[in-house]
Parts: structure tokens; C-alpha cells; sequence
């Protein structure tokens, strides 16, 4: 997160630069006029994300290597200053990707042009975002709930001289910020009907633009022609979340120039599904001297920048994990006044824990022998327990 | 797309210059031109390669240009982009090979397939060499009548391009009619959206000089234009639909129902999947709601949610920019997001500058209802490791609490700050305890108890200690210790670096001494000399003053340094809700960021000494310039010597016509510029010779004076002014608010009118002889703001002005707003010519 220090817009004596950085890159505009700060930002991150689509990911060597493709492609999505083409589809078609078969295909054949002759048909369709013949041999659509859940974790502050600090948690912020992702490979040019249980929890929503609005407005149904292949299709947020999955209470005691601490991690509400990837981070404050940090379950690692990390993984049924150790504090120091936050990370499978839940799928344009598959996972976002 | 042409990059050891590897290439590329080989693309494709990334990682291979166009026969299109880009890269600084890709491209330009017409006409406009814009005529007229939507969006871009190389090329060839017609017509939404941004950069360039333009760019704003693109939006790809926004954003409805129906139409941009959009969308909704008070707040209702969502989705980038938008609404209607409050709370990991964004959102939202919950969170920052961001949060709880009527609670964990043994976190507190006092001196008590605990030795902060010695000063009669501690601070004299510090010291003892004289004379008279002996100007002079103050009547003295207090019921806000309301209107832009209002970082004149390295490549139009506009200073230092200077230039014009008759068949080039420089001699020689015998100021005018001068001796202005028009400075405020702008123009100011404008009263005083009043006025040399009024002589119809003066560059930016949108030209003709005639 250190890259994060400078800001997203940049002032220089002629030009204002906006910057973002993904994978290391930075990924630099420019402009000498007042424009909406967001095109500058959301045309840079669209840039970013179809450069990795099209290299697999990104880094500096790839770049190198792939200079015409980048070319080839910011030629398209930008002209003197005025964004073009964004749409993945419409470039894929422009310009094909450096995949792995047409990589075997040129080192076979000698040939290696990765541009299709043809000029794009869906340039001048209807349906901008999906290309024009589309077939598969297996007709599939896979729907994904993809939730995150970003909480703040805290008790009363006291100020006095009990220094003694053991936390129950109170819940100062609880959200979903949640995504529906659809994979979709399907022939032709497909209707999907889609409708939840209960839209009502959702507070916020935005869609793809293939969503059409009105009966999203009158009966909470999102229809749409989908692109093809994956895309987001529309994300939401859920506010006010009464509990957590898992509870961590840390506690810290200073006397005398040392400090005790143990945190203890166990489920609070079972949400029937196994909890896995669970990873305690935290900084521990610069008056700390050194630490001394063990486990009795799973593995700790304290940083040379004094980040420690305690990766738990899954909780076990016999015992509550918990850590526990000394830290020597600066001298002249007897109590610890500045006290860590611990970032949080878990992984809960087959589980959307803002409870939305999809009702069902409708197709129509589309051949008779399909799958459809649905999916949900959540993970920890923000999430932060304060000690 | 425009790879950085380093062309004349020093090559340095750790980078090798490539200078083998280019004569390498060149004979390679050399061999492959005339092949005609099967296969022999694979090849030309490799070297290409090569050629490209070594253009791209800053290797010079303009060398090869000739060799690159003769390899560019092919009917490869990976070659031809390679080809293209390559041309597009270097054709700027080898203009005369550039001719030798024209011929390829305008061939090209007529392919068969619709992808190689297109990439040859964005090519052919962008190689930038003036000279060849001959030939870019034809083929983007027949660009723009293409059959494929893509070559005319491409061809759409090119007019513009073909614009910015050769203005007059491009109004000669008609194209900005023909783009206009594309742009009401063509079915392709990507063609109507390159069409527009095309015609608002040509149009509002052209403004200033053509009727035509400025009429033009005005009906881009009409109903017609704003509704056919409204009814279209959904076919636009998102950045076009931010275009069409921003536009409708300027459009002015008729009335509420036409509001309505923009607003129901737009409804669902809302909740597009693009940032961008998104925004567009709530300034349109803003502005058009401003003059409608509870519609206006049903906006901001409607607009919270997405804004909120945006904010926790998305990269960091794009939350920031979203933040800053949310931040400015915030700050305008606080209340309406006071039960959001829990989304402005900073989550550990974010960087300081959002996290310094959240802050100043949770101190403006907080109210009744929820502040006992925003300090608790705010407490919680005080522990944080960050400590500039600990500073801060202490600071809103301060803040807070000056803004609340109930801060009972609020002192209590002020208080409890202090107890915490942190250095920082005590010096902020005491800052605020101070503050606080100040507000509400019945707390008193209870602070006093916990100030007077904490040890001065432990404050090092200049700031905290100087409140902390006010403290001490202020209620030294409810402070059992106070004249003792200040007295070792007095004794510590010397070893105190602040000033302020010790200027408070001194006056703290005063205030000390009135109150409880026996135990401070002492001190006092330690504190006085002690002063006296500083060697800091002010601290010397205060202890003079208070030295001889006491000589005078020690009465007198303590009415003067100790009056009866007032508590301070409101601190001075740090930023002008003028400003604000600038910012305002420019939502969605840049300025919403940086928060300041455009002008203060998009005007040169405003940027200061560092615009240099930018006017350097220029230089050519700042000499030019510079013989139009006389420096103030130059008028008197000229006047005396003028009859001389013209008889000398009579003989340097004859020096120089001797020369030039002499050289010009040797040095073609150098005649050329010898005569440039003799046009400018004879010009100023022409323009003096006949003032002489005129007034001095007149003199000196030059062409610039003389063109606007003549006319409103011979055209009255047409419009009567009332010339005891009155308006409330409140009422002011108001219109400006409301109205939309009018006009916006950029006149230029006569020399003697610069000369004249030392100060801003000068101008006031002229204008209201023209029946324009001042209303505000302010700034220093070279840049100074008036807001001017005027009305109409027979109805009370007025016009609001803001005119931003820069005597440096001798140019005024107008802003004409008016109750009569029709007459606001006619008005603005007034204000010009008004304008035009001030001078000393």
C-alpha cells in the first residue's frame, strides 16, 4: 500500500497528471484543461485491466516484450485525446490477443499475425458490448456471488490509568460490498432473465450497461443480452449487518516497561460453511523494541518492518486458536499509549453473507441443451478489529 | 497514442546509444525494400519490431525513415501499424522526408478494406508537419462521406487534427458545417460523439474571434442539439455519454417540467457501472435543480447512495476522486448525510490523504444525534500510529466541540487527551482547551484543574505552549501556581526559541500582575527586561510598549492588556464560501480535487514564477506581444526621448535596407528574417511618427488602443444604464448563484488603462461614471477581481459582472451574468468599451 502516498491527480508547472498504479506500473495522462477527474481515472484503470487481459498480466517485461500489441491497442481506445473503444469484445476482435495457440502457431507455421482481417461487424451493432457470431459447442452460464464484507471492530475507549485493555467487540460498521459475476458462453445472441428472493436488502446498485432499466425500476429484475465470456454484471451494497462470522479479542497489558498480549480467534456465528484462509496482519506500534510471539495453532511472522502476520488457515474443532507473547518496550517507556489494529482476512465458501440469494434464470434465444451454475463466496474486505 | 520522441536524447554509458544496431537495421531494411519474396513480410515484421522498441525505449532511429517508407509496400496490416506509428512518431522533425510517406498513405487511404483507410487517415493527420496539410484536405473529405461508421469517426478526429495544424485550412475547407451535419445525422453514435467533442474544441477556439463561432458554440446548447443527444444517450459509449453530460450540464431549461423530464430521462446513468458517468450524471442533476430549494435537496437524497457505493468499490484512485466529490457536497448540506456518518470513518489502511478527507466529513456531519458516537471514533485515531492523522482527528474533536451546543461530553475526553502522556496529543489538546475557553468560559473549572497539572517542561510545541502560558495568564487567579510558573519560564528566557512563545510569556505575566500583583511584581519585572534586552523585533517592541504603559497609568495598562473578554461565539471560517460556491460550480471537474477553483491553478497568471519553462516554447509570441503591451513603468522613463528615438530609427531602417539589398542574394534565409525584423522597426516607426505631436499616453498605445478607441466616440452604446442603480451586496450574492453565465469573454486592456490600474479604487471610480458599480473589488498587482453590477435605465433588469484583471498580461476575463439573457451582448459591448477608455 505504500505506492498509495501519492495522490491519484498531480500538479506540474504545465500539465496536470493523473496517475494509478497497477502491478508495479504506473500508468500515466496527462492534460492541460479541466476535464472530469474521473474520465482521466476510469479510462487509465480500463486501459490497465484490458492490457492485462490481453498479456495475462502485467509487468514490466511483458510490456516490453508486447510493444505492438500496446500500441496497437491504445491506438484504438484512444484518439487525439478522446477515448474510442473500451469495450473488450470490440478490441478482441480488432486486435487478437497473443495467446498461447497463436504463440504455438507462429513458431510452427512462421506466420504470426495476430490481426484479423475483417473489420469488427459489432461496431455498428446494436448490442456494442457482444460480438456478432458468437458459437459454442457446450452452452454454459455461470453466476457468481462475490461478497466482501468490511467491518470496524471496537469496544469503549477508557482513557484512565486501568491499563488493561480486554475487548468483547462492539460492531462500529458493518457492509457488503458485493458483485454478481457472470461467465457467460453461450451461442448466438441470448436474453437473460435474472431475479432474486429478496432484492429488497440490496441499498445500492449499479449495473453493466447491458442492464436494462425499467424492469430492474418495476419489478427488480435485471434482463439483459450479456457480453460474452466473464463480466460484472452488476454490483451492490448491503448496509447494516448485525454480526460477524468470527470474533477476534485481543488484549494487552503493560507494566514496567513490557507488554503482554494475547488475541484469541474463534466462530461466533457458524454460517454453515467452513471459514478457511483466516490471517491475522497487524503493525506493531515503533515504540516496540522487539517481540516475542507464539501460537498454539497455526504459523506467526513478525517482519524486519515490524508487520507480524498469524496465517490460522481453518479453525479447528478441538481449540480456539489464540497467540500470545511479550514485547520489550522503548526505554523510559512503562505503558503502551499506541495500540495495533488488526487487519483480518477470511475466505468463506458457498456462503453470500449479506443472505441475497438468487431466485432464478431465464433464457430465451438460446439452445436447449444448457448448464447453468451458481456460486457464492465470501471474503473478507476491510475488515479491522482495533484493540 | 504518441510514444515520447527523444530524438535528441544524450546517450549515456549504461544505455547504449544504439548507433551500430540503427546503421545495422538500415542496411537490413535496405536489402528486404526491393525483395519481393514469398515470406518476406516474417522478416520486414521482425526488423519492424526491432525499430519500434527501440523508439519506444528512447534510441534515436530517425536515420532509418527513408528505408522504413520504402519497406511500407505490403498489404500486411501488422507492418502498416508498425509502418504508420513509426512515420507518425518522426515525421514532425524530418518534415521534408515526411513528404515521402504522403504518397503511400493517401493510396492507402483508398484500400478496399475499411480498417486501412481508417488507420491511413489517422495517420495521415497525425504526422503534424504544417506544410503538408494540402494533402490531408482530400482524403478527409472523402473520409467524412465514407460508408464505413469507422473511417468517419476516424476522419471526424482528423478535422480536428487538421484544426490544430492549420486553422484556416480547415475553416476553408467547410468541414466544422460538415461536421455539424454528421453530428444531427449519422447514424453511428461513436461518429455524433467525435463530431461534438470535434465542434465544441473548434468552436470555442474560434469564439474569440469569429460571430459565427460563438453563435455556433451557443446553439450546441440549445434545446434542439441537448434533446437529440439526450434521446440518443444510451447508444453512446460511456465516454460519450460523460461528453453529452457535461453539455447538458450547461443547458439552461425553460422551466420545471423540461427539468423533469431531463432528470427522469438521466435517472438510470445513475446507476451505470462507470464512474464517470456517474458523476457526469449528479452535475447535471445539481445545476439543474439550484434554483429549486427542496428539489434540489431531493438530488442530493437521490445521489447519495450511488455516491457512497462508488466510494467503497472501485480502485483507490477512483475512491479518492469520488471522495473529493463527496467532501465539497458534504460541506454544503452536512445534514443530509448526518446518518451516513459511519461511512466516513477511515479504515486503518487508508492512505493519510483520504483518511485527512474523512476527518474534515465527520466533523462537518456531526450533530446532536450522532456525536457521541464521531468523537468516540475520532478518540480511536488518537492512538493511531499515524501520527499527523492522531494530530488531526484531535483537532475535529476540537472542532466539534466549538460547533456544538452540548459539549459536555466533548470536554471530558478533551480532558482525558491530555492525561494520555503523549507529547503530540497533549500539545493539540491544550491548542483546543484553549480554543475552547475561548467559546465557553464556564468551563473554566474543570479544564483549569487538568491544565494546571501538566508540567510547561513537558510541552515543547510552540503552539501548545503558547496556549498553554495564555491559560496560565488568563486564569492566574483560579491557578494557585501560576505566577511560579511562569516565573521559571521567564527565568528560562534565553533558552526559549519561539517568539511567540515568548510573546505570549509576556503578555501572560501582565495579565498575572493585575491579578495577583504581590507574587508577580517580581516576575514582571524580570519578564520586561528580559524583553527588552530580546533580540526579536516584536517581543522587544511589545516590552516597550508595556514598559511605558506602566510608567503611564498602571489602570490604564490593565484596561488595555486585560479587558473583560467576550466569549468568541464564532471562529473565522478558513475558506470563502465564494470559493466554495466556485468550486461548486465546476463539479466534476479538476478543481473539485484540488479544491480551488479553476482559475486559481488553470490560469498562467495565477501559477507564478514557475510557468517559465512552458512560456520558453513560446517565445516566439511572447516577443511579439511584448512590443504591444508597454510595462507601467516604461511610460514615464520614454516619454522624454521619444522625437529622438524615431529620428534613430529613420537611420536604422535605412542601415538595414542597405544590408538587406546587399545580403539578400548571398543569404536567403537570413534577408528573410532581416526584413521581419525591418516590418516591426517601420511599424513602430509609422505608429510614432504621427503621435508625436499627440498626447504621451496616445504615443505609447500603439496599434492596441487605436482599434477600440474610435468606436464609442462613433457607435453610442445601445443600451441605457441607470446610473444610480443600488444592490444589496446579499442580493448580489444570490444572483450570481442563480443565474447562469451569459457570456464569457476575454477582452484585452489598453497600455494606458494598465498603466492606470495600480490600485482597484482607480477603476471603480471610472466605471461608475459609465453607470457600472463595484460591488467588490480586491487583489495586488498584476491580478486583481471586481464583481460589478449594473442596471437597466427603464426596468430594474440587471447585470452581474466578475472581471479578473491581469495587468501583466494586459488582459481581462469577463463573466457577464444577466436577469435578460437577450441583452447581455449589448452589455457587455457597453462594458468593453467602458473598459477601453479608462486610463490615468
Amino acid at each position: 500500500m505504500l505506492f498509495l502516498k501519492s495522490m491519484p491527480v498531480i500538479a506540474s508547472p504545465t500539465h496536470y497528471i493523473f496517475q494509478i498504479v497497477r502491478a508495479g506500473i504506473t500508468f500515466l495522462a496527462c492534460t492541460q484543461v479541466e476535464m472530469p477527474p474521473l474520465m482521466g481515472i476510469e479510462f487509465l484503470c480500463r486501459v490497465a485491466d484490458i492490457l492485462s487481459d490481453y498479456l495475462g498480466e502485467l509487468n514490466e517485461d511483458l510490456i516490453k516484450d508486447n510493444f505492438v500489441i500496446v500500441y496497437e491497442l491504445l491506438d484504438e481506445m484512444i484518439d487525439n485525446g478522446f477515448p474510442l473503444t473500451t469495450e473488450p469484445n470490440i478490441l478482441r476482435e480488432m486486435i487478437a490477443p497473443p495467446n498461447i495457440v497463436s504463440k504455438m502457431l507462429s513458431v510452427v507455421t512462421g506466420n504470426s499475425s495476430n490481426v484479423s482481417d475483417i473489420l469488427p461487424g459489432a461496431t455498428a451493432s446494436c448490442v456494442p458490448w457482444r460480438p456478432t457470431d458468437v458459437k459454442y459447442a457446450n452452452n454454459e452460464v455461470y453466476v457468481d456471488l462475490v461478497e466482501e464484507m468490511d467491518a470496524i471492530i471496537n469496544s469503549t475507549k477508557q482513557f484512565s490509568l486501568l491499563h488493561a485493555r480486554f475487548r468483547d467487540g462492539v460492531l462500529v460498521k458493518c457492509e457488503i460490498y458485493g458483485e454478481v459475476q457472470v461467465n457467460c458462453l453461450l451461442s448466438g445472441l441470448p436474453d437473460l432473465t435474472l431475479s432474486f428472493a429478496n432484492p429488497s436488502i440490496l441499498h445500492d446498485v449499479r449495473f453493466h450497461p447491458c442492464v436494462r432499466f425499467r424492469p430492474w425500476e418495476s419489478h427488480q429484475i435485471l434482463s439483459f443480452v450479456p457480453p460474452d465470456g466473464q463480466f460484472k454484471l452488476m454490483s451492490y451494497r448491503v448496509k447494516k449487518l448485525k454480526s460477524t462470522p468470527i470474533y477476534v479479542k485481543p488484549q494487552l497489558t503493560s507494566d514496567a516497561g513490557t507488554c503482554r498480549i494475547s488475541v484469541m480467534v474463534g466462530i461466533r456465528n457458524d454460517p454453515g460453511k467452513t471459514i478457511d484462509s483466516i490471517i491475522l496482519q497487524f503493525q506493531l506500534p515503533p515504540c516496540i523494541l522487539s517481540a516475542d510471539l507464539t501460537s498454539n495453532h497455526g504459523t506467526v511472522n513478525v517482519l524486519s518492518n515490524k508487520i507480524c502476520t498469524w496465517s490460522i488457515g481453518r479453525i479447528p474443532k478441538d481449540k480456539a486458536p489464540s497467540l500470545s507473547g511479550t514485547m520489550v518496550l522503548e526505554t523510559g517507556l512503562e505503558t503502551l499509549r499506541v495500540f495495533p489494529t488488526f487487519q483480518v482476512e477470511f475466505r468463506i465458501m458457498g456462503v453470500a453473507l449479506s443472505g441475497l440469494q438468487i431466485d432464478k434464470l431465464d433464457l430465451q434465444n438460446v439452445p436447449n441443451r444448457l448448464y447453468k451454475g451458481f456460486r457464492a463466496v465470501t471474503r473478507a474486505g476491510e475488515y479491522e478489529v482495533r484493540s | 497514442m504518441a510514444p515520447p520522441a527523444q530524438a535528441h536524447r544524450s546517450p549515456s554509458p549504461s544505455q547504449p546509444s544504439g548507433k551500430g544496431e540503427v546503421s545495422d537495421l538500415k542496411s537490413q531494411l535496405r536489402q528486404l525494400a526491393g525483395s519481393r519474396a514469398p515470406g518476406i513480410d516474417d522478416s520486414k515484421r521482425e526488423l519492424f519490431k526491432k525499430v519500434i522498441s527501440y523508439m519506444t525505449i528512447g534510441i534515436d532511429v530517425s536515420a532509418v525513415f527513408g528505408e522504413m517508407v520504402m519497406c511500407s509496400a505490403t498489404s500486411d496490416i501488422v507492418l502498416k501499424k508498425m509502418c504508420y506509428l513509426y512515420v507518425g512518431n518522426y515525421a514532425k522533425v524530418n518534415p521534408d522526408l515526411a513528404l515521402l510517406t504522403i504518397n503511400f498513405l493517401q493510396r492507402d487511404c483508398k484500400d478496399e478494406d475499411p480498417m486501412i483507410r481508417g488507420l491511413a487517415l489517422r495517420s495521415l493527420c497525425s504526422l503534424r508537419v504544417a506544410n503538408l496539410v494540402e494533402y490531408l484536405v482530400g482524403p478527409l473529405g472523402l473520409g467524412l462521406k465514407d460508408n464505413n461508421s469507422y473511417v468517419r469517426t476516424v476522419a471526424v478526429i482528423g478535422v480536428l487534427k487538421l484544426y490544430h495544424i492549420s486553422a484556416p485550412t480547415c475553416i476553408d475547407a467547410d468541414f466544422p458545417p460538415t461536421l455539424k451535419h454528421l453530428m444531427l445525422n449519422d447514424p453511428d453514435p461513436q461518429v455524433v460523439a467525435n463530431c461534438l467533442s470535434a465542434l465544441q474544441e473548434i468552436w470555442s477556439l474560434e469564439a474569440s474571434t469569429s460571430e459565427e463561432a460563438s453563435r455556433e458554440r451557443e446553439a450546441l446548447i440549445s434545446k434542439p442539439v441537448i434533446y437529440y443527444l439526450l434521446n440518443r444517450i444510451k447508444e453512446f459509449s460511456e465516454w460519450a455519454q460523460c461528453l453529452v453530460l457535461e453539455l447538458v450540464a450547461k443547458y439552461v431549461p425553460l422551466d420545471s417540467n423540461e427539468i423533469f423530464d431531463i432528470m427522469n430521462l438521466l435517472e438510470d446513468r445513475l446507476q451505470h457501472a462507470n464512474g464517470a458517468v456517474v458523476l457526469s450524471t449528479i452535475k447535471v442533476f445539481l445545476h439543474l435543480t439550484l434554483s429549486m430549494t427542496d428539489v434540489h435537496q431531493q438530488v442530493y437524497e437521490r445521489i447519495k447512495a450511488p455516491l457512497l457505493t462508488l466510494v467503497s468499490s472501485g480502485s483507490p484512485e477512483q475512491s479518492y476522486a469520488v471522495l473529493s466529490h463527496l467532501h465539497i457536497l458534504v460541506m454544503r448540506a452536512p445534514f443530509i448525510f448526518a446518518s451516513d456518518y459511519k461511512h466516513f470513518y477511515c479504515q486503518y489502511n487508508e492512505p493519510s490523504y483520504v483518511k485527512k478527507l474523512k476527518l474534515e466529513m465527520l466533523t462537518a456531519v456531526a450533530n446532536e444525534s450522532n456525536t457521541y458516537e464521531i468523537v468516540t471514533e475520532l478518540c480511536e485515531y488518537a492512538a493511531n500510529v499515524d501520527i499527523p492523522i492522531a494530530r488531526e482527528s484531535i483537532r475535529a474533536v476540537g472542532k466539534i466541540a466549538l460547533q456544538q451546543y452540548d459539549v459536555n461530553a466533548i470536554v471530558d475526553r478533551l480532558l482525558q487527551f491530555l492525561e494520555m502522556e503523549k507529547d503530540y496529543v497533549t500539545a493539540e489538546a491544550l491548542v483546543l482547551v484553549k480554543d475552547l475557553l475561548r467559546k465557553y468560559p464556564q468551563w473554566s473549572h474543570d479544564c483549569i484543574a487538568v491544565v494546571g497539572s501538566i508540567s510547561s517542561q513537558n510541552v515543547q510545541e510552540p503552539k501548545a505552549k503558547a496556549a498553554l502560558i495564555w491559560m496560565l495568564g488568563e486564569y492566574s487567579q483560579d491557578m494557585q501556581d501560576a505566577p511560579y510558573i511562569l516565573e521559571s519560564l521567564t527565568e528560562n528566557w534565553e533558552e526559549e526559541p519561539s517568539a511567540e512563545v515568548r510573546l505570549h510569556l509576556l503578555t501572560a505575566v501582565m495579565k498575572c500582575f493585575f491579578k495577583r500583583p504581590p507574587e508577580t511584581q517580581k516576575v514582571l519585572g524580570a519578564a520586561l527586561a528580559a524583553g527588552l534586552a530580546d533580540f526579536h523585533q516584536d517581543v522587544h517592541d511589545r516590552a516597550l510598549f508595556y514598559y511605558r504603559l506602566l510608567q503611564y497609568n498602571v489602570s490604564v495598562a490593565e484596561r488595555v492588556v486585560n479587558p473583560p473578554k467576550q466569549a468568541v461565539s464564532v471562529f473565522a471560517d478558513t475558506q470563502s464560501s465564494e470559493i466554495k460556491d466556485r468550486i461548486f460550480d465546476e463539479f466534476n471537474s479538476l478543481s473539485v480535487v484540488y479544491q480551488k477553483p479553476s482559475y486559481m491553478f488553470t490560469d498562467k497568471d495565477y501559477r507564478g514564477p514557475f510557468e517559465f519553462s512552458d512560456e520558453l516554447g513560446n517565445l516566439s509570441i511572447a516577443a511579439e506581444s511584448a512590443d504591444n503591451v508597454v510595462p507601467a513603468q516604461g511610460v514615464e522613463a520614454n516619454d522624454k526621448d521619444l522625437l529622438l528615438s524615431t529620428s534613430e530609427k529613420e537611420e536604422i531602417r535605412g542601415a538595414t535596407f542597405n544590408v538587406s539589398g546587399y545580403s539578400a542574394p548571398l543569404y536567403d534565409s537570413s534577408a528573410a528574417s532581416v526584413q521581419s525584423e525591418l516590418a516591426i522597426i517601420s511599424s513602430t516607426s509609422a505608429g510614432s511618427a504621427p503621435s508625436s505631436s499627440l498626447a504621451i499616453d496616445d504615443l505609447l498605445g500603439l496599434g492596441l488602443s487605436a482599434a477600440p478607441a474610435p468606436e464609442p466616440a462613433s457607435v453610442p452604446p445601445s443600451l441605457k444604464l441607470n446610473s444610480k442603480a443600488i444592490l444589496d451586496p446579499g442580493t448580489f450574492q444570490q444572483k450570481w448563484r442563480q443565474l447562469p453565465i451569459s457570456l464569457s469573454q476575454e477582452f484585452s486592456l489598453s497600455p494606458e488603462g494598465v498603466a492606470a490600474l495600480t490600485t482597484p479604487q482607480a477603476l471603480l471610480w471610472h466605471m461608475q461614471g459609465h453607470s457600472i458599480h463595484c460591488i467588490a473589488s480586491g487583489g495586488h498587482s498584476p491580478n486583481f477581481k471586481f464583481f460589478f453590477f449594473a442596471q437597466k435605465a427603464e426596468e430594474s433588469s440587471n447585470f452581474l459582472v466578475e472581471c479578473i484583471i491581469n495587468t501583466s498580461s494586459a488582459k481581462a476575463q469577463v463573466k457577464i451574468k444577466a436577469d435578460d439573457q437577450s441583452t447581455s451582448q449589448a452589455f457587455s459591448d457597453v462594458f468593453q468599451s467602458a473598459l477601453s477608455k479608462f486610463s490615468v
